[in-house]
């Protein structure tokens, strides 16, 4: 009895890490709205890479978190942001936490588009699922919708994140 | 009796854990700066461990319940939400505080194109991003002045920042060289260059002449070739000369050196010839039959 509860928790704990990994595997949610951006329109091919690679960009950073790597980062940021994402997730390791993302994804209003298309800024209302670990253990985990401002700039064959800053709701 | 003391020992250790992890509060600034000394209070009784988990840095420190943390600027160096975590011996006390960016210190200045025509309307664009010292982004609307210009001489524009960024369309001036683009607020500046070059050759001002006639050959060369605004066209330009006779037609394309294209085409007795320097067409000889 004693043996089938042990192996019952096993089983519940492997199946809630895996679900985990699930959803921090799975493809980000991104829609974009390009109904006020100044002073330049986006062009249809640039929304379809902006779309693809800023949810790409959330789904390495919630794999660099959950894993303490900052090797996924590399793809997808850069500048400020990269710098910035890279000390958090070493500082993360470091004192032994990790944090786990499950992301319901991300609704981006554009701002700003540079009129030789170099650069985008958009706000990012973000819908996540948080738990920060100190080893194994839960010290906060929390349901929130957090704004972000963030500026992309364009590469040889993907747009980089340059800028992710949170802000608060409303302003 | 013995069971009634346990039951009476466990309840006093629930007590104390319950009243513990009460007593265990955290109080967060609610004005942070980025840069800037921050003190969290913490109340209960004991040893903790603090946890402040920021958008690009993790900061652990052991504390005493009760007294205040200090957490330097220099740790405190990103804007945006940081999570407080309070760890003592009951739940985790957790509580969210939001730190602004510091005052602008730094500007990123993007200035296209490096090279442009002059007296092109609306073709160069300056944008600008707002920093603080620790490249947070300033929201905070902040007033830009772009200045574009040359010897002294140009014009300034004044543009307040919205969500960190400023921008501006401008024209290139008439004069060809060097034009300073600059962009600054408080008494942060940053200068960016804009060569301004010669624009085409000016419709109607693209003539040429014939230089020396020989039993073999015509030679021809232009007037010094100019644009509208009456600078000379950049030396390397390619010129096309164009001789058609009832031999046929030779073409010789010629670069423009010293501000002159020259071309040495052959002789004939009954020749056209035409010159044109990218869109613009020049004046025609008439060979032979007189000119």
């Amino acid at each position: 009895m004693k043996l089938a509860k042990v192996l019952l928790g096993v089983a519940l704990l492997v199946g809630s890490v895996s679900l985990m990994w699930a959803f921090a595997d799975k493809k980000v949610d991104v829609q974009l709205n390009v109904d006020n951006v100044r002073p330049h329109q986006l062009e249809d091919s640039t929304k379809v890479s902006i779309v693809r690679d800023y949810g790409l960009a959330w789904r390495e950073l919630n794999t660099a978190l959950a894993n303490g790597a900052t090797a996924p980062l590399n793809n997808h940021f850069t500048g400020f942001a990269l710098q910035k994402l890279t000390q958090r997730v070493k500082d993360q390791q470091s004192n032994g936490l990790t944090t786990r993302i499950i992301d319901h994804g991300h609704k981006l209003d554009a701002i700003f588009y540079a009129r030789d298309g170099s650069s985008l800024e958009f706000r990012d209302t973000a819908n996540l699922e948080t738990q920060i670990l100190d080893g194994e253990t839960v010290i906060h985990s929390e349901s929130v919708q957090v704004q972000y401002i963030a500026v992309m700039t364009g590469g040889a064959d993907r747009w980089y994140v340059r800028v992710l800053e949170s802000v608060p709701n409303g302003q | 009796m013995r069971r009634f003391v346990l039951y009476g020992f466990l309840v006093l250790i629930c007590w104390f854990a319950a009243d513990s992890a009460r007593g265990a509060d955290l109080k967060v600034p609610q004005n942070a700066v980025a840069g800037q000394t921050i003190t969290l209070g913490t109340s209960g009784q004991g040893e903790a461990t603090l946890f402040l988990i920021g958008p690009g840095e993790v900061i652990k420190h052991s504390v005493k319940l009760g007294s205040d943390v200090q957490i330097k600027g220099e740790e405190l160096r990103h804007a945006g939400r940081w999570v407080a975590v309070l760890r003592a011996g009951g739940k985790p006390q957790a509580q969210v505080f939001w730190v602004k960016p510091g005052q602008p210190e730094n500007l990123s200045f993007l200035a296209r194109p490096s090279r442009i025509a002059v007296a092109q309307r609306n073709a160069i664009t300056g944008t600008v991003f707002v920093f603080d010292k620790f490249r947070n982004l300033v929201l905070q609307p902040m007033p830009v002045v772009f200045t574009l210009g040359m010897n002294g001489a140009g014009a300034s524009q004044t543009v307040t920042s919205h969500e960190g960024v400023a921008w501006i369309d401008a024209s290139s001036g008439p004069k060809e060289g060097a034009a300073q683009f600059v962009a600054s607020t408080g008494n942060i500046t940053v200068r960016r260059v804009v060569q301004q070059v010669a624009a085409e050759a000016c419709m109607g001002g693209l003539r040429m002449h014939i230089a020396q006639r020989t039993a073999d050959n015509i030679i021809v060369e232009t007037d010094p070739v100019r644009d509208c605004s009456g600078n000379p066209v950049p030396d390397g330009t390619i010129v096309t000369f164009v001789e058609n006779d009832k031999k046929g037609k030779s073409t010789v394309d010629a670069r423009i050196k010293k501000g002159i294209a020259k071309a040495t085409l052959p002789a004939s007795d009954n020749a056209t010839i035409s010159v044109a320097a990218g869109v613009t067409l020049g004046n025609e000889l008439h060979v032979g039959g007189g000119q």
